[in-house]
């Protein structure tokens, strides 16, 4: 009935608010040249904030352990070991850019990793084979996460954590939460053990992962619309822009992602053990949304969440160098989350 | 009800607030006595709600002071103001929809408990029906907010103000959506409360009621006030002289309105449009060059009709014709394609996306025209760019770079940047839904004039405007609707403010006798 419209707001409302003569704007916008330094510092430090105090922190633990972080070898395994979290924090930040959800991601791995290791021991499939079958099963998930929420109406938050908890249950079913320690073909073992170049393959596949994603959400169309979707949806949907397959396709991002880490961690390991995602669903959004705190302040970009995941890899090895115990290595990395998220809001009221 | 002790005076003196980019108040006045009811007069965007948003304690002022009394008083919450006895009917309703009636009205005011916190519903339900009966509202304090229409709604609000047994109620717009009686039974209100001693600040864009009901009034233009005084000295024309500050409102009058060949080509036809309560079996024919104006109240199904033509909304059944071929419209992107456009009545939550820069969101609908290489989906920033500031020029759209964000855009050129989105989509349909609201006057004759152009380069463009002097001035034919249906045309020289005003309120008119 027409009651349910909204009241007229003919008047100057909140939304409507800034709408003085126009030559007030000029001016404002004239005085804003001569700027006085505070703003100034307040801008680069709402942007670049987070990277001056990751390369402070660099710098801190350099000191430090002279002998042992301050070594090439310490770079490239920070690197690698931040290769799986860097490939799933990618995929969800395509999902945050258009302010949905995903919390099935944890669960994605683990089934991943069960159902790669079905697939290749019990069932005796290839490894090749079953690595396709894997990703499609990622890929799968993604369109029916994408499919509840974007045309269903879900709300993304509570879709997606129950689809991990189906997840979960089918990973168990297939393989009886037994943990398997061999069968692999020595080919898959070498996936992410094996180098290339020197370095080890899964940064080659996160760099992949990452170059991608971030070509896609900054230099194209399909980026454009998602940023779109993310800034004002009905907006973009009056744009003309198709914002459910776009939303969609977030999600199959997020499902990729979590399949391609859980094969990694089978094929690093060699061996499988039940649920082995969940450890990564904190330390995905904390990078995220660390990300959202640097570059382009209140938004969420690729540059920022590659940039998160290294601090927080960073973070733990240097740690773990000190000796520190590993709930002060919980305490450090929930406060930097904190930390990020209210910093990012100030930056973007700034 | 508590009688006020001592007269009320508050006096709020040269206030100044700013916005970025923008001067909301400049140096407003603003004086209150108790035992009065005092007019609050100024077009859209000339600092009323500012200044009263500036009173509730929501907005903070960046200079000037307010005297409560005689007291410098500082207002830096909603709760503060509460504590000085002020109430406020916002323009925009200020309510919890999920509530019911009787939660609402006493929301904030403290509920009746038992061991002070269990609520004690009837008690609550007995001091809501109070105030609503002092309204002669006949609303239900059981019912839940969100079952009632939006005139109901308003008068909850007014309850609420009656229930805080308030020094001071600003009434922001109050008969916006109200009917005749009820608007009686408000004014009657309101001039008891007046021999009570209340303060009663009333901001209105009808003049009628302005000289009905008030005692003085305050005019602001351009966020500083031009007039304080007594209504009863004021002439009509001495007001609309204040209150627009030149002949520029008389302008939108004396425009020659674009009128339509006779026998113009038919562009677009709309049969049985239909969404049952909302919009009922609208049919029109919209001709090749028109500029054809829909008036209507809020709620009549003016928007809701454009969304359903736009594919913004799903119809229950309808047809649309463009040039002579039926279309098959399912979502926005369908409307685009098939050549109409729609500039959406809420501009703010539907027009851009303001964290995007202006070039963003000018390019947004028609990103494949920036393809570097045709088949590869990557824009150029250069093509995009250069596209952006020749559209920001033509429509002399009033940013330093159309890399700036467009949040920080007035009202007026958040409208442009809209229409630059689509002048060059090659469509024939312009939808235009409240072009020109909150939008200041110069901004407004820009905006006649594009629309009035698009229509002189053969679209056909539909302007939906709750102004009806804007429809009189630059419309060659108007349509009214009421309550969903279509119920009058006028066309040429029939048209005027008062046949409009009088199509739009015909209360309870079966729609068979359109």
């Amino acid at each position: 009935m027409p009651g349910d419209k909204a009241p007229d707001a003919a008047g100057d409302g909140p939304g409507t608010m800034p709408v003085a003569a126009d030559h007030q704007a000029a001016v404002a916008v004239e005085s804003s040249q001569g700027r006085p330094l505070g703003p100034v510092l307040a801008n680069v430090a709402g942007k670049y904030g987070l990277l001056i105090t990751f390369l402070l922190t660099i710098v801190v633990f350099c000191l430090l352990r002279p002998d042992t972080f301050a070594t090439w070898e310490n770079a490239e395994a920070i690197l690698t070991l931040a290769a799986p979290p860097m490939i799933i924090a990618v995929g969800l930040t395509v999902v945050l850019v258009m302010q949905d959800f995903d919390l099935s991601f944890g669960a994605m791995i683990g089934l991943a990793g069960g159902a790669i290791t079905t697939f290749i021991v019990s069932d005796g499939i290839g490894w090749g084979l079953a690595i396709l079958m894997v990703l499609a099963i990622g890929i799968l998930v993604g369109v029916a996460n994408g499919f509840m929420v974007a045309y269903l109406g879900g709300n993304s938050f509570i879709i997606t954590l129950a689809m991990g908890t189906v997840l979960t249950g089918v990973e168990f079913a297939l393989t009886g939460q037994d943990t398997v320690f061999q069968g692999y073909p020595p080919d898959f073992l070498n996936i992410a053990s094996g180098t290339t170049f020197g370095y080890s393959n899964q940064i080659w596949i996160a760099l992949v992962f990452v170059l991608i994603a971030w070509m896609l959400l900054d230099r194209t169309e399909l980026g454009r619309y998602m940023y779109a979707i993310g800034g004002n949806q009905e907006a973009a949907r009056l744009s003309g822009i198709r914002v459910r397959p776009y939303r969609v396709i977030g999600f199959v991002a997020v499902g990729l992602a979590a399949a391609i880490v859980g094969i990694l961690l089978i094929s690093l390991s060699g061996s499988y053990s039940p649920n082995l995602g969940g450890a990564f669903l904190l330390p995905a959004f904390a990078a995220a949304f660390l990300g959202a705190a640097v570059f382009r302040p209140g938004e969420f970009n690729i540059p920022g969440t590659v940039v998160g995941v290294l601090f927080l890899g960073v973070i733990q090895t240097g740690l773990v160098m000190l000796n520190f115990q590993s709930y002060v290595i919980n305490l450090v990395q929930g406060g930097i989350l904190i930390a990020a998220v209210l910093v990012s809001r100030l930056g973007a009221r700034a | 009800m508590t009688k006020v002790d001592a007269p009320l005076r508050i006096e709020a003196r040269g206030l100044v607030k700013e916005y970025p980019g923008v001067r909301a108040l400049d140096g407003a006045n603003l004086t209150v006595e108790g035992g009065s009811i005092h007019g609050l007069l100024g077009k859209n965007g000339a600092g009323k709600s500012t200044i009263i948003k500036v009173l509730a304690g929501a907005v903070h002022p960046d200079g000037g002071e307010i005297l409560v009394d005689g007291e410098p008083t500082t207002i830096n919450n909603p709760h503060a103001a509460k504590a000085l006895g002020f109430a406020f009917a916002h323009q925009e309703l200020m309510d919890v929809p999920n509530l019911t009636v009787a939660e609402n009205v006493l929301l904030g005011l403290g509920y009746p408990t038992v061991a002070g916190s269990l609520v004690r519903t009837r008690a609550m339900r007995k001091r809501a029906a109070e105030a609503l009966d002092r309204l002669e509202a006949d609303i239900d304090p059981a019912a839940p907010l969100e079952s009632l229409g939006v005139a109901e709604r308003r008068l909850v609000v007014i309850a609420h103000g009656l229930a805080a047994e308030a020094r001071m109620i600003v009434l922001d717009e109050p008969t916006a959506s109200l009917t005749d009686s009820e608007i009686e039974h408000l004014d009657k209100v309101l001039r008891s409360l007046r021999s009570d001693g209340v303060a009663i600040v009333y901001v209105s864009h009808r003049l009628e009621e302005i000289f009905n009901l008030t005692d003085e009034v305050t005019v602001f233009r351009d966020g500083r006030t031009v007039f304080e005084g007594k209504t009863a000295e004021m002439s009509r024309s001495d007001l609309i002289t204040r209150i627009t500050g030149d002949s520029v409102a008389t302008a939108v009058e004396e425009r020659t309105p674009h009128v339509t060949l006779p026998d113009a080509p038919e562009l677009m036809r709309v049969e049985g449009m239909s969404l049952p309560g909302v919009v009922e079996d609208v049919s029109f024919v919209l001709r090749q060059g028109e500029m054809l104006g829909i008036a209507g109240l809020v709620g009549s199904g003016r928007t809701e009709l454009m969304r359903l033509i736009f594919g913004a909304d799903k119809p229950a059944a309808g047809e649309v014709w463009l040039h002579g071929e039926k279309l098959k419209i399912r979502s926005p992107r369908d409307g685009i394609e098939a050549g109409i456009v729609l500039l959406p009545e809420d501009r703010k939550g539907h027009g851009g996306v303001f964290n995007f820069s202006v070039r963003k969101n000018i390019t947004l609908p028609q990103m494949t025209k920036f393809r570097l290489t045709k088949p590869i989906p990557v824009p150029s920033s250069r093509r995009e760019r250069n596209t952006a500031k020749d559209l920001v020029e033509r429509l002399e759209i009033k940013v330093p770079d159309v890399e700036h964000p467009a949040r920080y855009l007035s009202g007026g050129n958040q409208q442009k940047m809209v229409l630059a989105k689509w002048l060059d989509s090659g469509a024939d349909v312009f939808i235009f839904d409240e072009p020109t609201q909150g939008i200041d006057v110069g901004g407004k004759e820009e905006v006649y004039r594009l629309m009035t152009g698009l229509a002189e380069a053969g679209k056909g463009v539909i302007f939906i405007s709750s102004e009806f002097n804007e429809l009189v001035g630059t419309c060659g034919r108007v349509l009214v609707m009421r309550e969903g249906w279509m119920v009058s045309e006028f066309e040429g020289t029939l048209i005027n403010e008062e046949a409009l005003v009088g199509a739009c309120y015909e209360h309870e008119a079966s729609p068979n006798g359109a």
